[in-house]
């Protein structure tokens, strides 16, 4: 039987005690069950009567069943059964397992886990060593429980795994009998021969790789129009495909691309085009259905939601490479969109950052709203160049002198100049300033007091170089050179970016101490070997500024993002130049086919289910009966209640289907009649005069159904009504602050002749409505875009008129011009009246009103149905008409425009 | 101090169940209307019974003018004697009765039944007494809350006590009468010239018999227990048993000229009471 299912047995002689079921058969069947207990008084008149039949009744066949399957599967269960073949050990010895768990291995983890599991349960009872290449190996051999609880906190690490500490850590082991070795590779060739060598010391070793091995991604390149991406992989062989997608910020896919590797190729190249406010908002690129670290590349986080206006004299459209405008549009492009043109215009599109390249004058109109602008926090940064060595205007950070100095020409006595490092105040403090990048020319500032502070760059001999001064919340920072490489090497080397984006991350709102204080890296967010973001470890370390470009990922740097608010720079697990070779010179075993899978704990679990409805039965046969067993009472409440919840989904899912409107049930059968009479009428009304075809309304019960559905709640007040459970408060709470509507109607006449504060529906309106958050409340204005969102209503009667209707306080109306209709931001919460609207637009099943309004009759009627489709109209289309109103205004704008 | 306590306690557990039990009872009673019945002899009395030629002890506020005004002769209008029984109840206070297969225990329909009919005898102007209760029986709803304060008083006796029985005191007894000693109380007190009706009080298991496979019996007594294997194949045996215990009783009863009436707990109480008191008015 054994050898047709594939099943085994770990314990095999256990089995044995099925031979004693028979006797456990027998034994169940003699003993009797106990008797059931009654009192019985008239005793005597029992006695001496015989029941022919004196052999106990036996157990009933099926109790006998019972009883004998859940020993048999005890029984079982103890044999400890495996489904499927785990792997026999190749060698008497300890087991020794070497787990790659570098970012590599993290496609297969879940194969080689379970492999893991199956080798361990193969060795029971020896002793165990657990080697990872990437992090450290526990010292010695462990015992089983111990080998289980490190197999299972064993987790691939993003950065590549250290054969070589592997082999060395194996080394240490001394084995008297021949251990069994198995290598549970990540298929990729990195350092192997070190290991290969250290577990051919020991005997054979059984390699295991994946099948499909891993594939990898190299950091991206960003150009004009997206994301240049290059796949990795590391068989040559077949022609693959896959899909490199640019994810955002809360790991939502914005793009995808299908990159293609042919035969022969371990490269694979594909595009991404992005619009730039896409780009902007992209925070990495990732292989899709490769959930490793290696198959990620995070992006440098700028200040991406920022745009940044160019202004360059010189027009320079002939010969871009020596145009300000090129090297400047190069170096934001990654980090900021980039409008062009004249001051005016940028600034009326908002830019943040104004770049003002060799621009000696601002225009005298301009001048007014560039220093608005730099007060009210914009940022101007200002090249120099030919013109400024004309004299400037005073919008420099310091006064700049006439003409400009020339550095290593022909003419000159002194070289050219490098930069100085940075002080310890300046931004760009922490940056590496390259050796090659020299200053043959640049203008010069007056000798002032000022301008040790104002320079954040200098050159060699002490001149300044970019000068910077805070002007109301904003900067104004000048670069005495030009942003072309005519006057220096600097706008070609990468310094020059790394300044911008500094610069711009300043505009951001990182203060300029926080930029100065960069030297050093720290980690903001890291990725785990999944390719999942993690909070920083204790294990992490900065990185130094300067040396972040060469850092390459290991244990003390795992990959993520580092550095600071707006200005943080990503370290990748693969550089440019990697490599991903197959690993040689085994031939391994794939994984996956050898998964054996335990049945001790369902065998278990079965049995001591059995048990428990024998113990169970017994009662029952004793005379308990289920009804005196409370809990079971309880148990059937529970699958009860189940259905109940299938019903609440189907009111959700009607209800989410159609915008629907919708009362609050107060649980008074006539109030609810109203309610919903009085908003199919209203229905009715929306469905003949306006495009909104409303569904039947529904009832909605705010302790137990969700509100969010709803667009508006009437809620008719009645003394009667119960007080509301803190839930049930919290969620009406929730439902006014996202944004929903309820109507209040405290139905002031219906109730009782009194209207105002003491009426009975005000009052139940405060009790109710105690606990919640209401906004402050002002009689409806007579500009409310309630007023004017469908019908062009003066007063809002329903069966009674008069009284007064509150809604949510309005910002004040501007002084000068008010306009005809007034909204505020969004939809009043809460609107509050008396008026009884529901009754006046009840009607019954044949759509015949039910009520007469009072005084007004029909003609109130119809003005409380306008009323209605207003409120609804109004709760769905928000402050839509208040901008309406604005139409002719903005349609005149857009007619300038084109003009 | 602390055993007064804990008697003093336990006596407002037991009687807490006083006053809701004579509401009941009342209730029953008032289901069952009922007069004040005459001695059908001449006597103090509301009811005209005879006209009698007028005798020197007379008082003259005796004669019956107009009657005498009719003939030559005075008369004197004499009233029919309503002179008021005392009846006594007992009940069976022993194990037995707490027993029930249903809802109601043979005690607390008992305790109704005999409340009930108490009531119905307070209201016709009888006296009415528990034996063995403080004080003497009365006709008011004093003589009630005596009746229920000796109810719910400790004690298991199975058997009245003795008690200052006049002649022809009547008694009503209420018990299961599944022990024999109670016909040979019974005649001792026939022999001291009661009259008296059995109520027997059966629980519907003790007269079906609902029991079925093994069945372990045992009694409220104490005494030895019974296992049965099949308790149904008992059931035709144990009936007949049963019936002829019942009908023993009841031929008892009459040939010492009392009545008999069984009760089933698991019918209306009202039937029986009824029955009960058609025996108590028809003495």
């Amino acid at each position: 039987m054994l050898n047709f299912l594939p099943l085994s047995f770990g314990a095999p002689l256990v089995l044995v005690a099925l031979l004693a079921l028979p006797v456990l058969w027998w034994l169940l069947k003699v003993t009797p069950p106990l008797p059931r207990r009654t009192l019985f008084p008239p005793l005597r008149l029992l006695r001496g009567l015989q029941d022919e039949e004196q052999t106990p009744a036996a157990t009933p066949w099926w109790l006998l069943l019972l009883r004998l399957l859940a020993a048999a599967l005890l029984i079982l269960a103890l044999a400890d059964p495996l489904l499927g073949r785990p792997p026999q050990l190749a060698a008497p010895g300890p087991l020794v397992l070497v787990v790659d768990n570098g970012w590599a291995a993290a496609k297969d983890w879940t194969a080689s886990q379970e492999l893991i599991a199956d080798l361990l349960h193969s060795a029971r009872g020896r002793a165990i060593a657990i080697i990872p290449t990437a992090g450290a190996a526990p010292a010695g051999l462990l015992n089983e429980g111990e080998a289980a609880r490190i197999a299972k906190e064993l987790k691939p690490m993003p950065w590549p795994g250290d054969r070589k500490a592997a082999a060395a850590a194996l080394g240490r082991f001394k084995f008297t009998v021949a251990p069994a070795l198995y290598w549970l590779s990540d298929g990729i060739e990195d350092n192997s021969t070190p290991l290969r060598d250290a577990l051919r010391r020991y005997g054979g070793v059984t390699v295991y790789a994946p099948e499909r091995l891993p594939l990898g991604l190299l950091p991206v390149t960003r150009d004009a129009s997206g994301f240049a991406v290059t796949a990795l992989r590391a068989g040559t062989s077949a022609v693959q495909e896959t899909e490199v997608a640019a994810i955002g910020a809360r790991g939502e896919t914005l793009a995808a691309t299908k990159v293609r590797f042919t035969r022969g190729e371990t490269r694979a190249r594909g595009h991404i085009a992005l619009p730039m406010e896409v780009r902007n908002a992209t925070a990495r690129l990732a292989v899709s259905g490769e959930e490793s670290a290696g198959a990620l590349q995070l992006l440098d986080k700028g200040a991406s939601q920022h745009s940044a206006g160019i202004v360059s004299e010189t027009s320079g459209e002939g010969q871009p490479l020596l145009s300000d405008v090129y090297y400047l549009e190069r170096a934001l492009s990654p980090y900021a969109e980039i409008a062009k043109g004249t001051i005016s215009a940028l600034l009326d599109k908002n830019v943040s950052v104004l770049l003002l390249a060799d621009v000696a004058k601002i225009p005298g109109t301009d001048m007014e709203r560039v220093k608005a602008f730099v007060a009210k926090g914009g940022m101007l940064i200002r090249f120099a160049g030919q013109r400024i060595t004309n004299g400037a205007d005073d919008l420099v950070p310091v006064p700049l002198r006439v003409g400009g100095r020339y550095l290593g020409s022909a003419m000159a006595w002194s070289s050219p100049q490098r930069l100085a490092p940075f002080t310890a105040t300046s931004p760009f403090n922490g940056l590496e300033i390259p050796a090659e990048v020299t200053v043959t020319r640049q203008v010069l500032a007056e000798p002032s007091s000022e301008i040790d502070n104002r320079a954040w760059a200098r050159l060699t001999d002490g001149t300044p170089l970019i000068t910077a001064r805070a002007e109301g919340q904003g900067w104004i920072v000048m670069f005495h050179i030009t942003a072309s490489p005519t006057w220096s090497s600097l706008p070609i080397s990468g310094l020059y970016v790394d300044m911008l984006k500094r610069l711009l991350a300043l505009s951001a709102g990182t203060p300029a101490r926080d930029l100065a204080g960069l030297t050093s890296l720290p980690p903001v967010s890291l990725l785990d070997g999944f390719g999942q973001p993690a909070a920083p470890s204790a294990d992490a370390a900065p990185i130094l500024a300067r040396e972040f470009a060469r850092t390459r990922v290991s244990p003390r740097h795992p990959p993520g993002l580092y550095g600071a608010h707006e200005v943080e720079s990503a370290l990748n697990t693969l550089a440019a130049n990697d490599a991903l070779t197959p690993l040689s010179g085994t031939n391994a075993q794939p994984y996956g086919n050898t998964q054996a899978q335990a049945l001790e704990p369902y065998l278990l679990a079965a049995a001591m289910l059995l048990l428990l409805m024998d113990a169970l039965l017994a009662l029952a046969l004793r005379g308990f009966t289920p009804r005196k067993l409370k809990w079971i009472g309880a148990a059937a409440a529970f699958l009860l209640i189940v259905p109940q919840a299938r019903a609440d989904d189907a009111t959700a899912m009607k209800a989410a289907l159609d915008t629907r409107l919708a009362y609050v049930k107060t649980g008074l059968a006539d109030v609810d009649a109203t309610s919903q009479a009085g908003l199919t009428g209203l229905g009715m009304g929306l469905r003949a005069r306006t495009s909104y075809e409303p569904l039947e309304p529904m009832g909605v019960d705010p302790e137990r159904d969700d509100l969010s559905l709803y667009p508006l709640l009437y809620w008719p007040m009645d003394p009667r009504a119960k007080n509301l459970s803190p839930r049930a408060q919290s969620r009406i709470g929730d439902f006014m602050r996202q944004g929903g509507t309820i109507m209040f109607d405290t139905r002031d006449l219906s109730l009782g002749a009194v209207r105002g504060a003491s009426s009975p529906g005000e009052q139940t309106l405060r009790r109710l409505t105690g606990g919640l958050d209401m906004p402050p409340l002002e009689p409806l204005p007579a500009d409310h875009v309630l007023t004017k969102a469908f019908y062009i209503l003066r007063d809002f009667p329903g069966r009674w008129t008069g009284g007064r209707l509150w809604v949510e306080a309005l910002p004040p109306a501007p002084k000068n011009g008010a306009p005809p209709a007034r909204g505020g931001d969004g939809v009043s919460p809460i609107i509050i009246g008396g008026n009884d609207w529901a009754a006046a637009w009840a009607v019954d099943g044949n759509g015949r009103f039910l009520s007469t309004p009072s005084p007004g009759g029909e003609l109130q009627r119809e003005m409380a149905l306008r009323f209605g489709i207003n409120l609804v109209i109004y709760a769905l289309t928000g402050n839509y008409k208040t901008d309406v109103v604005h139409a002719p205004a903005l349609l005149q704008r857009l007619g300038n425009e084109r003009r | 101090m602390s055993n007064f306590s804990a008697l003093q306690h336990e006596a407002d557990g037991l009687s807490a169940g006083l006053p809701p039990l004579m509401v009941q009872a009342d209730h029953l009673a008032a289901s069952v209307s009922l007069g004040v019945h005459g001695r059908r002899r001449a006597g103090m009395g509301e009811s005209f019974w005879q006209f009698r030629r007028y005798a020197s002890p007379d008082s003259a506020g005796a004669i019956d003018w107009r009657q005498s005004a009719k003939s030559q002769h005075i008369f004197v209008r004499e009233r029919e004697w309503e002179a008021a029984q005392t009846v006594w109840f007992w009940r069976d206070a022993s194990a037995n009765m707490a027993f029930k297969s249903g809802a109601v225990s043979k005690r607390a329909r008992t305790d109704l039944l005999l409340m009930a009919m108490a009531s119905l005898l307070v209201r016709g102007g009888e006296r009415v007494g528990f034996v063995g209760m403080d004080g003497a029986p009365a006709s008011s709803r004093v003589a009630l809350t005596r009746i229920g304060r000796a109810l719910f008083s400790k004690g298991d006796n199975a058997l009245p006590p003795r008690a200052p029985f006049a002649r022809g005191n009547q008694m009503v007894w209420f018990s299961d009468f599944l022990d024999t000693s109670a016909l040979e109380a019974m005649k001792d007190l026939s022999r001291r010239g009661m009259a008296g009706h059995l109520v027997r009080i059966v629980d519907p298991a003790e007269d079906d018999f609902p029991y079925n496979g093994r069945t372990r019996f045992e009694s409220p007594l104490g005494e030895s227990d019974e296992i049965f294997g099949r308790a149904e194949r008992v059931r035709s045996a144990y009936r007949s048993r049963f019936t002829a215990h019942g009908e023993r009783v009841t031929d008892a009863a009459l040939k010492l000229g009392w009545t008999c009436t069984t009760h089933r707990t698991d019918q209306a109480p009202q039937s029986s009471l009824i029955a009960l008191h058609a025996a108590i008015g028809g003495t």
